[in-house]
């Protein structure tokens, strides 16, 4: 497959399919993300089959909820990552997630003064440099809460850390990707 | 409401990973509808995930992948008119929203169990917590609960009044956040109750014999 797309680019295929539901942009969308999804599904612990059918899933949805997609409010990959992730907890681990209005959220905080900003301008080529530049320890940790679904205390015993160091390497991982998001830790 | 204690930065980067039980997942969004600091830090997570998505090695999708969605989404009805977002207008009682889903009387008409002198619960069963529990608790003014460290993590979430403990004093919206080898000891500070939303993902372990004895009423 060709180079990934840019961040402007997948902005561009999300604001075609959200207002005149293009067809060819939603199948780049689809050959871009729908294989990343299968493999994050995989990692999961899903068989193959079902990954399969739901990564389908998934683009099912984001077609179905591309109107909701605002670029000024998140990075393309950050939302597509939401809505796959929801749809692993729900299928896979059959449990509820209780979420809110992040969205909405992110306009109310820009009149407070304890505000963090994070997604005016922010480009998620820039994040991964971060994400790449972590090191092992800590991107280990990563790993295991994004692709294995491992809570902190699995995390520590598959690994045979205390809990405090499994917190600790989050942690510091997370304060890497914000230093790279320009705030200040 | 102004929030002075937040949960960790590592649970809340679990909370975006979604590798926490729905109990936390349940308390950490009652204190996200009242916390912009936090929502952010959650929106930040979500960028985490969405780049470590783009980090993942390409699982081809067999033939007729493409096509068997389009066919999907060619067969849904003209998508209605973007449905209106949902009311997260903070309710009077500030009862959070997520919450007062699974308490249909709001917090006056919860039907308590008395645990110890001063010390009522209200355990929420519908909601899968693992090894651990999600439950209320109303503290009397002046009673302390007694001591005790955790096997896993344990969030409490102020909902009214206030307590102290080591750390410090947490207020309606606050967030404690502890884990393994903290011991705690809280007392409700003020002259109405404190009620609070406490979830763990294992057992609590009380530190004296008397506490232990206690356990079995906590069921914790």
């Amino acid at each position: 497959m060709e180079d990934s797309p840019s961040h402007d680019e997948l902005i561009e295929w999300f604001t075609a399919v959200a207002l005149r539901r293009d067809r060819r942009a939603f199948e780049a969308l689809f050959h871009h993300f729908a294989p990343k999804i299968k493999r994050y599904l995989l990692r999961q612990g899903a068989p193959e089959h079902h990954a399969e059918e739901l990564a389908q899933e998934t683009m099912v949805q984001i077609w179905r909820k591309a109107h909701q997609y605002d670029p000024a409010k998140a990075v393309p990959g950050a939302w597509v990552y939401r809505v796959a992730r929801n749809l692993r907890i729900d299928r896979l681990r059959r449990q509820r997630f209780y979420e809110v209005d992040l969205d909405q959220v992110a306009e109310q905080a820009d009149e407070t003064q304890d505000h963090d900003r994070a997604t005016d301008q922010i480009d998620g080529e820039q994040i991964r440099a971060r994400v790449e530049e972590l090191p092992p320890e800590q991107r280990e940790v990563v790993n295991l809460a994004y692709f294995e679904g491992l809570s902190q205390s699995e995390i520590g015993v598959r690994l045979d850390l205390p809990l405090g160091t499994v917190k600790s390497r989050l942690r510091l991982a997370f304060g890497k990707l914000r230093k790279a998001l320009g705030e200040e830790v | 409401m102004s929030i002075r204690h937040h949960p960790d930065d590592a649970t809340l980067v679990a909370y975006g990973a979604g590798s926490i039980s729905e109990g936390f997942s349940l308390l950490l969004a009652a204190h996200l509808e009242h916390c912009p600091r936090c929502r952010g830090r959650v929106v930040e997570t979500e960028m985490l995930g969405g780049s470590l998505l783009e980090t993942l090695e390409d699982a081809p999708l067999s033939g007729g992948g493409f096509d068997a969605v389009w066919a999907r989404v060619c067969a849904d009805e003209e998508p209605a008119a973007p449905p209106s977002p949902p009311p997260s207008q903070p309710r009077a009682d500030g009862l959070p929203a997520v919450l007062a889903a699974h308490l249909p009387g709001g917090l006056e008409g919860i039907r308590w169990r008395t645990l110890a002198p001063g010390i009522k619960q209200h355990v929420l069963r519908d909601v899968d917590c693992g090894n651990g529990t999600i439950r209320l608790l109303s503290i009397a003014p002046g009673t302390t609960i007694p001591q005790h460290g955790h096997g896993g993590s344990e969030l409490t979430l102020v909902l009214k009044g206030s307590f102290m403990d080591q750390i410090g004093r947490f207020q309606a919206g606050d967030v404690a956040d502890v884990d393994v080898g903290i011991h705690h000891q809280p007392v409700a500070d003020t002259s109405e109750p404190c009620i609070c939303l406490i979830a763990t993902d294992e057992r609590l372990r009380f530190s004296d014999s008397l506490s232990r004895m206690l356990q079995p009423f906590f069921g914790i």
